[in-house]
């Protein structure tokens, strides 16, 4: 996309992170970008506490369950779609670029994001697939990456979970992504050696090519709050 | 609607920031529109207040159409309100015909994410008064803007006025097409949208008497010749939860809402043939068509309104349909349909929802036995046998027959019919 290659600031929080966190740092992020557009663009690269996420525009009769009394915490948050499921053993990477300096293009956006996912597993010898219509990346007919964005003067938030290892159960209880006769896959059901160590530098650096973009880490006064 | 990417045909309003009468800064979020997984904030060019929100939250809209008003003062959300569309009135036309969107104004395709919000500019004495686009464009062109007679309401100088006067072309007159639930009537984008946006356009000006053109006058005669039709109309709840979501899905393969009601009345019809039937011309037999062709109803831009038929609905696939519709459309708007592509409907269909509006009847045109009215679809608190509840979509339709031909039994056969296939099992239209 872009012939030139600028930095990324590359987060990559340790442990299981709560999503109300990881949100309150894309918040962040995406103040930062808003305040000052020309600002490196980031990505932050973690895995969640189980929890269930909304789209602003989700359908809550995709619930399987009281949203009341979910048994993960719920947040119905600022991206497209519908409801999904975060965990351990998945991937979630948000990228908070300034989407003008890669195309302006949401449709564009969220094809790269699965181009992202689709190289990765490339590099594991898998053939990932899209679906027209169904934004997301599958395997054998499986949804292993989910993608949901949100964007604030082309200032993105939100991104993609990819699931390696975790355990699927939470997706049992909703229609993930509002899809209800296809199955949600990982990519271990494929490659049962396959360890999230071995995927994360793959995801970062698939990302990084296709989105034209140097990662680096934050510098001392690149903080996230609270971290 | 914003553009926000080049392959976006239409949005979705997944929430408005600010409710009517709200003050609105400039470069503030006024809503939030979906398209696809992907959520944008749109925020306002300009510091004013919202006047007047045109499409409601959870509605479709096409890119570059008006979905809300912005103006510069308080003063103005009165008078924007006044001039505020009034309820459409059901009409008939040429050839079949029913109740349709009010006529729409030319709309330039909107930069991505330009004017996301169309801005209706103070009508005040003494100065002159251009829309914010046609400022734009007479700055970036040279054009003095006092040199200009403006063709908007109270002499408002237009985008097109200015493009005009550089010699640039105009964008063609356009018809309203159906997208979503809906018959859309394309509003300008950005400049081109006077204060009352789609239904305030007006055919004169106040103190003026204007002739009606042929096309007028050919939908006036059908009107009044329905007159003589003894007609009668049956009303449906339809719960649409699944037919919004099998649309979800085939909507990227290009299929329409047009195309999956026309398909759904097809083919109902087709195992009810007493609805698809029509009193002869001289009132002595009932005619039953071969076919069954569902037309629908759209507005011209220049007035009146035309009913595109799509021919043997029944029997053509979803696909087939959306692609004739589109190219019905594109050759109605530039006058180019032949008769046989706009008078052979046996059935009609109008579409008023994407207004929002909940319910209304049409006006049966003559020469068939029924015309189906559709309401928006809107999410519903629904209440079950067993006392529980639960929120569904759900629209209204309302049938207007011939009572010579049809009578109550068989409208409501049909209508029960053509609800269960909605209701139970959209994902069939695509066999």
């Amino acid at each position: 996309m872009n012939s030139t290659t600028s930095d990324a600031i590359c987060f990559q929080p340790p442990g299981l992170v709560e999503f109300p966190r990881a949100w309150a740092w894309q918040q962040q992020l995406q103040r930062r970008l808003l305040d000052v557009p020309s600002g490196p663009d980031a990505v932050v690269l973690l895995q969640h506490q189980p929890c269930y996420t909304l789209g602003r525009g989700a359908d809550p009769s995709f619930l399987g369950f009281d949203p009341m009394a979910p048994p993960a915490p719920l947040h119905r948050i600022d991206r497209g779609g519908e409801v999904t499921f975060h965990g351990p053993g998945q991937l979630v990477l948000y990228p908070v670029l300034n989407l003008q300096r890669h195309g302006a293009d949401l449709h564009l956006y969220l094809r790269q994001l699965e181009g992202v996912v689709i190289d990765v597993l490339a590099a594991l010898g898998l053939r990932g697939e899209r679906i027209a219509g169904l934004t997301g990346v599958w395997v054998d007919g499986c949804k292993v990456a989910a993608i949901g964005v949100g964007a604030r003067r082309w200032i993105s938030q939100h991104g993609l979970a990819l699931n390696v290892d975790g355990d699927l159960r939470g997706f049992a209880q909703v229609v993930p992504c509002g899809i209800r006769d296809r199955a949600v896959g990982r990519l271990v059901d494929w490659l049962p050696q396959l360890t999230l160590a071995a995927v994360q530098p793959l995801l970062l650096q698939a990302f990084a090519q296709r989105f034209g973009l140097r990662l680096r880490p934050p510098s001392r006064q690149e903080t996230l709050q609270g971290w | 609607m914003p553009a926000l990417s080049s392959t976006m045909t239409e949005g979705k309003i997944v929430e408005w920031l600010k409710k009517p009468g709200d003050p609105v800064a400039r470069g503030e979020s006024v809503l939030v529109v979906e398209s696809d997984k992907a959520d944008m904030d749109v925020e306002s060019f300009n510091e004013g207040f919202l006047a007047a929100v045109l499409m409601p939250a959870g509605g479709t809209a096409p890119v570059g159409e008006t979905i809300g008003l912005i103006v510069e003062t308080e003063a103005e959300i009165a008078e924007v309100v006044a001039k505020a569309p009034a309820a459409p009135t059901a009409a008939s036309a040429p050839a079949p015909v029913a109740a349709v969107a009010p006529p729409a104004s030319a709309s330039p395709a909107p930069a991505p994410v330009a004017a996301p919000v169309a801005v209706a500019a103070p009508v005040a004495s003494g100065r002159v008064v251009a829309s914010p686009r046609a400022k734009k464009l007479a700055s970036q062109h040279g054009v003095a803007l006092d040199s200009l007679r403006g063709s908007g309401p109270h002499g408002r100088i237009q985008a097109e006025d200015v493009e005009r006067a550089l010699g640039l072309t105009v964008a063609v007159p356009r018809v309203a097409e159906g997208s979503g639930p809906a018959v859309v009537a394309a509003a300008g984008s950005g400049a081109a949208v006077a204060a009352p946006a789609p239904a305030g356009d007006a055919f004169g000006r106040p103190g003026e008497s204007v002739g009606f053109n042929t096309l007028q006058n050919a939908v006036n005669r059908n009107m009044v010749a329905s007159l003589q039709v003894p007609c009668f109309r049956v009303g449906y709840t339809i719960t649409t939860t699944k037919l919004d979501a099998f649309y979800k899905q085939v909507k990227p393969k290009g299929v329409t809402m047009t195309a999956l009601l026309a398909k759904a009345v097809g083919v109902v019809l087709a195992r009810h043939p007493q609805v698809n039937a029509a009193t002869s011309a001289d009132g002595s037999a009932m005619s039953f068509p071969a076919a069954v062709n569902v037309a629908v109803a759209v507005a011209m831009e220049d007035g009146g309104l035309i009913t595109p038929v799509l021919a043997n609905a029944d029997k053509t696939d979803i696909y087939s349909i959306a692609r004739n519709w589109a190219d019905l459309v594109a050759r109605a708007r530039s006058k180019q349909l032949q008769p046989e592509e706009y008078s052979t409907g046996t059935f009609t269909l109008s579409n008023l929802g994407m207004f929002g509006v909940d319910r209304f009847d049409a006006i049966l045109p003559p020469g068939t036995g029924a015309i189906l009215a559709v309401a928006a679809s809107r999410p519903t608190v629904v209440a079950g046998k067993d006392g529980s509840m639960r929120v569904a979509n759900q629209m209204q339709v309302n049938l207007t027959c011939d009572h010579r031909t049809i009578y109550g039994a068989h409208a409501a056969a049909f209508l029960k019919d053509l609800a269960q296939l909605i209701e139970t099992n959209p994902e069939t239209l695509a066999h």
